[in-house]
């Protein structure tokens, strides 16, 4: 019987070495892994170690004090500006997308695919597309083109639905049988949403924040668009300070103070609540 | 505290009727079970009872009180999940406390009461951990002691037990029952297992597809089942499907002669009208209830029949013995020393038994006759 | 009995007493809670995007004069003849840098799934890229510039420092840089979806890595690169700091840029808006392409 099935199957005979192989294909396979994983690692962080170097430089020699001290003094009101607007569009992304994720995930109505799709669209508008709709619309609808408010719902259109995906993915991961049992309990939904829903999804929530505050703290590109005359927020004077001035170390040292400050952000995130609930938002 | 009264209640999703017309009477302080398979509505019933979910007909009274609208909060009822549902945020004080802290009562009083309560469960000391440190049962004690907190005047129980262990189901059910009855609450209690159901029940609901099949004490199901769904649920019970071929005597003696197979049986009617000749019914008889003879054995029996063993099962403390009589296969526990006499599990017998239970066979497929309940799946107590 | 009922009464507050339908209630609440989101993205999304496409069917600023809109072709026609350049830098720029973060990104995303321990780590770093393209094109300036850093590698090589620096190669490498974790999470949702036991039962029938990946693990995670590279496509379109920064004048024309140019600076805003429709367009597609090829939906 074997001798009919074998000619069938070609085999192939590797002589099986000795002993165990200094320089084995594995190890190497292993070595070689990790060599690229650092070596992509450096490339990402290679531009900003770069603008830390250039931003410790000046006429004669190292000056890292006077260049940093400079960005508070000349563009203080820009990280001003960049804190507040980060601040306001926080604000009103939460308002926006807590009570709609909380509809999302537990009432029932027809059409939510089609309504989450909608809601998400923003995040795949092209930057230079919401720019020119926004400031057209300011100009000739709205009439915002002065208020720091047009710059806020700009920033806030784009970016709540950064915070609606983890807040969705929060509430969903949520068991239900809490609300129910508070309700049980008693508890008017206001008081069951406040004490027991808010602090449960509190991980997802900061998720959102963080996210968020990223992408508006350090946004230029609408920010070119939409802002009001006066007001400029620190990444966007860094582009136009590049554009009219070049390159110079203390636009490098604003550069390195944004990236350093959102740095923080994330560390301080990551500190509190590891990386679980940054699950299907872009940061994991 | 109160009585709970169903009137009529349904609950339909689209086309599918997850529950038709439920009546029910539960009285005040009594302790009723909901007892089914999974899908039977039990749990919906439950639910609309505490009003997590609305019924799309018929009512809910709370003592005279017309609930059906009632959103939960407003019905003052305790709701024990089938996952302990401690909100692992609050500590355990915090969650026992906390139905009395929405409705904003003092701190004091507060701290007292959830002493009390902690005390009632046998977890006094256990405030201050949280949740997670808690084994499963502790949790589902603190989640009784959360809706005693409030003093409800209805207990809602939806299959609290299912997610523990066996030996922790058994101390827990009876530490359950216990609560019941010192804070003397009417209670509802939804199980599919039988045997928590009759262990802690003052009446038992059968349930299934929707529908109520019976409702009666824990003797009454079991030894007067009304419908093939009931006799079958309950226990185990042998199935003899057959038509009425003649009834003999009146009253306490009546028999109805029932043609099954080649069998010829002399049952009591539990029905509510006599049968007439020529019905379909079946019978049913409890495996307990059939006894095997010794050979020579003198037997004074209604019924008599002969067989030949096909299967012993020794149990332990009893023996089960298939035995095929006239092409149908029937059951026989047997248990004391007589479980001991079949050791080869071959050869003829003869059954004797006495009470045969019948009931109305529901027209069904043509082609699929009741037959006895499958012998290789006893539906039943002993299973759960 | 009856006597009893009155004692109950005062219980409860009178409006609960009285019985009533709770689904018309939630509905409204439905409707309430979804109701900023809606307005936030009606008000500020469609109601501009549609504004815009309607202006890029009229004549210069015409949408916005008093004697009254010229509608008009002309705006497109104009994209025809004189600013395809620029829809083909934009779609090059765009289509070379997916293909960049595909190549780069799979074994990364695989090592990182398949074999690295240390992934907090690395995830901490990744953010780096993701504070935005300005910064990484600021950097790659700084680092290109004749006399930086870079010159004496670059001389080493034998390659001018400017051409080095005003180049096709580098904005596609900045653009890359930026949009590179999107890829990688993408594929690593993916790549975690498979079973690493497939690949050792391919091993043990004989296949040579190439084979595995090829027959393996292609098939089964090419929806994540799908997505990955639509998403990457999709972002790439719309930014113009790279270019700026790092391009020489032919990259300079991306699309997102003239849409500035001539929009703001210059105030044609036919044709400003003409072209941010072309882009709209572009951006559509892929997305609606991206969506469909999408492991499971959030929502059910």
């Amino acid at each position: 019987m074997t001798a009919d099935v074998a000619p069938a199957i070609p085999t192939t005979r590797t002589p099986a070495p000795a002993r165990r192989p200094l320089l084995n294909t594995r190890r190497l396979t292993d070595v070689l892994s990790h060599a690229y994983i650092w070596l992509c690692l450096i490339v990402f962080v290679l531009p900003f170690l770069a603008l830390l170097g250039y931003s410790f430089t000046g006429p004669g020699g190292t000056r890292p004090a006077q260049n940093f001290a400079y960005v508070v003094s000349s563009f203080g009101d820009n990280l001003l500006w960049s804190l507040k607007i980060s601040a306001l569009t926080l604000v009103i992304n939460v308002a926006v997308s807590l009570p709609a994720a909380y509809a999302i995930v537990r009432q029932s109505f027809p059409g939510k695919r089609l309504l989450f799709s909608v809601l998400t669209l923003p995040l795949y508008v092209p930057g230079a597309v919401i720019g020119i709709s926004l400031v057209l619309t300011y100009n000739f609808t709205y009439h915002l083109t002065t208020s720091m408010w047009g710059l806020v719902l700009a920033m806030s259109l784009g970016t709540f639905p950064l915070m609606l995906t983890p807040l969705v993915v929060a509430l969903k991961d949520l068991p239900i049988v809490f609300e129910e049992a508070a309700e049980c309990l008693g508890a008017t939904r206001w008081q069951t949403y406040r004490r027991i829903v808010l602090p449960l999804i509190g991980p997802g929530l900061s998720a959102g924040l963080l996210l968020c505050f990223i992408i508006v703290f350090n946004e230029y590109l609408v920010t070119l668009f939409v802002h009001p005359p006066g007001l400029t927020t620190a990444p966007l004077r860094v582009f136009n300070q590049i554009r009219t001035a070049g390159l110079s170390p203390t636009t490098a040292a604003l550069a390195v103070t944004m990236q350093l400050i959102s740095f923080a952000a994330v560390l301080l995130f990551f500190r509190l609540f590891g990386t679980r609930h940054l699950k299907g938002t872009y940061l994991l | 505290m109160s009585t709970v009264r169903l009137a009529s209640i349904t609950k339909n999703y689209g086309a599918t009727q997850a529950v038709h017309e439920i009546d029910l009477d539960v009285a005040d302080g009594e302790f009723v079970t909901l007892l089914g398979p999974s899908g039977c509505g039990k749990t919906t019933t439950l639910r609309m009872i505490a009003g997590l979910v609305e019924p799309t007909g018929g009512r809910v009274f709370f003592d005279d009180q017309d609930v059906t609208f009632l959103p939960p909060r407003a019905r003052n009822i305790g709701f024990v999940f089938q996952t302990p549902a401690l909100f692992p945020h609050l500590s355990v004080a915090d969650n026992v406390g906390f139905g009395l802290s929405v409705k904003r009562a003092k701190k004091p009083a507060i701290a007292a009461r959830v002493e009390e309560m902690l005390a009632l469960v046998g977890l006094t000391g256990y405030g201050a951990r949280l949740p997670a440190q808690m084994s499963g049962g502790q949790q589902q004690r603190v989640a009784l002691a959360r809706v005693l907190a409030t003093d409800p005047r209805v207990l809602l129980f939806d299959e609290p037990l299912s997610a523990l262990d066996r030996n922790l189901r058994d101390t827990l059910k009876y530490s359950i029952l216990d609560l019941q009855r010192r804070t003397a609450k009417t209670a509802i209690y939804v199980t599919h297992d039988q045997s928590e159901a009759f262990a802690i029940s003052d009446r038992i609901v059968v349930m299934n597809a929707g529908q109520v099949e019976q409702i009666g004490t824990q003797m009454e199901i079991y030894l007067n089942p009304r419908t093939e769904f009931v006799a079958e649920f309950i226990g185990a019970n042998n199935g003899l499907a057959g038509t009425v071929t003649g009834i003999e005597g009146v009253g306490e003696a009546a028999r109805t002669i029932v043609a099954s197979g080649e069998l010829v049986l002399r049952c009591r009617s539990v029905a509510l009208s006599p049968f007439g000749v020529g019905d379909s019914v079946i019978a049913y008889l409890r495996p307990e209830d059939v006894v095997v003879l010794q050979d020579g054995e003198a037997a004074e029996f209604e019924n008599l029949v002969e067989g030949t063993i096909e299967r012993v099962i020794f149990e332990g403390p009893t023996a089960q013995i298939r035995v095929d009589v006239g092409g149908r296969q029937l059951r026989a526990d047997v248990s004391g020393s007589r479980r001991l006499s079949f050791p080869e599990g071959r050869g003829r017998v003869r059954l004797g038994f006495n009470d045969l239970t019948l009931i109305q066979a529901e027209p069904t497929n043509p082609a699929e006759p009741a037959g006895p309940a499958d012998p290789a799946e006893p539906t039943g107590a002993t299973g759960a | 009995m009856s006597g009893e009922v009155g004692s109950l009464a005062p219980l409860l507050p009178a409006a609960l007493s009285v019985p009533r339908r709770r689904d018309r209630a939630a509905r409204v609440r439905t409707l309430a809670l979804l109701a900023p989101a809606i307005l936030l993205a009606l008000l500020f999304l469609y109601y501009p995007l549609v504004f815009i496409v309607q202006m890029s069917f009229t004549e210069g600023s015409s949408f916005l004069s008093p004697s009254g809109a010229i509608s008009t072709l002309e705006n497109y026609v104009t994209i025809v003849n004189r600013y395809l350049p620029n829809v083909f830098v934009t779609l090059q720029l765009a289509f070379l840098a997916t293909l960049v973060d595909l190549v780069f990104g799979f074994p990364f995303a695989y090592i990182l799934v398949r074999k690295v321990r240390y992934r907090t780590l690395v995830r901490g770093l990744m953010v780096f890229p993701m504070f935005g393209a300005l910064y990484i094109a600021f950097g790659m300036r700084f680092i290109l510039l004749p006399g930086g850093p870079a010159t004496p590698i670059l001389q080493a090589l034998g390659i001018a420092s400017t051409d080095a620096l005003f180049s096709l190669p580098s904005v596609v490498f900045a653009m890359s840089i930026f949009t590179f974790p999107f890829m990688v999470l993408n594929i690593g949702t993916a790549l975690s979806n498979v079973d690493p036991t497939l690949e050792e039962a391919a091993a043990c029938l004989g296949a040579r890595p190439w084979q595995t990946f090829t027959r393996i693990l292609l098939p089964l995670t090419r929806a994540g690169l799908v997505a990955g590279a639509l998403t990457v496509f999709g972002w790439s379109i719309g930014t113009f700091a790279e270019p700026l920064l790092l391009g020489s004048i032919n990259e300079q024309r991306a699309l997102a840029w003239t849409v500035y140019q001539r929009g703001v600076v210059q105030t044609d805003y036919g044709l400003s808006t003409a072209m941010g429709t072309v882009l709209l367009i572009i951006a559509f597609v892929v997305t609606y392409l991206s969506l469909r090829y999408s492991r499971g939906a959030l929502i059910e």
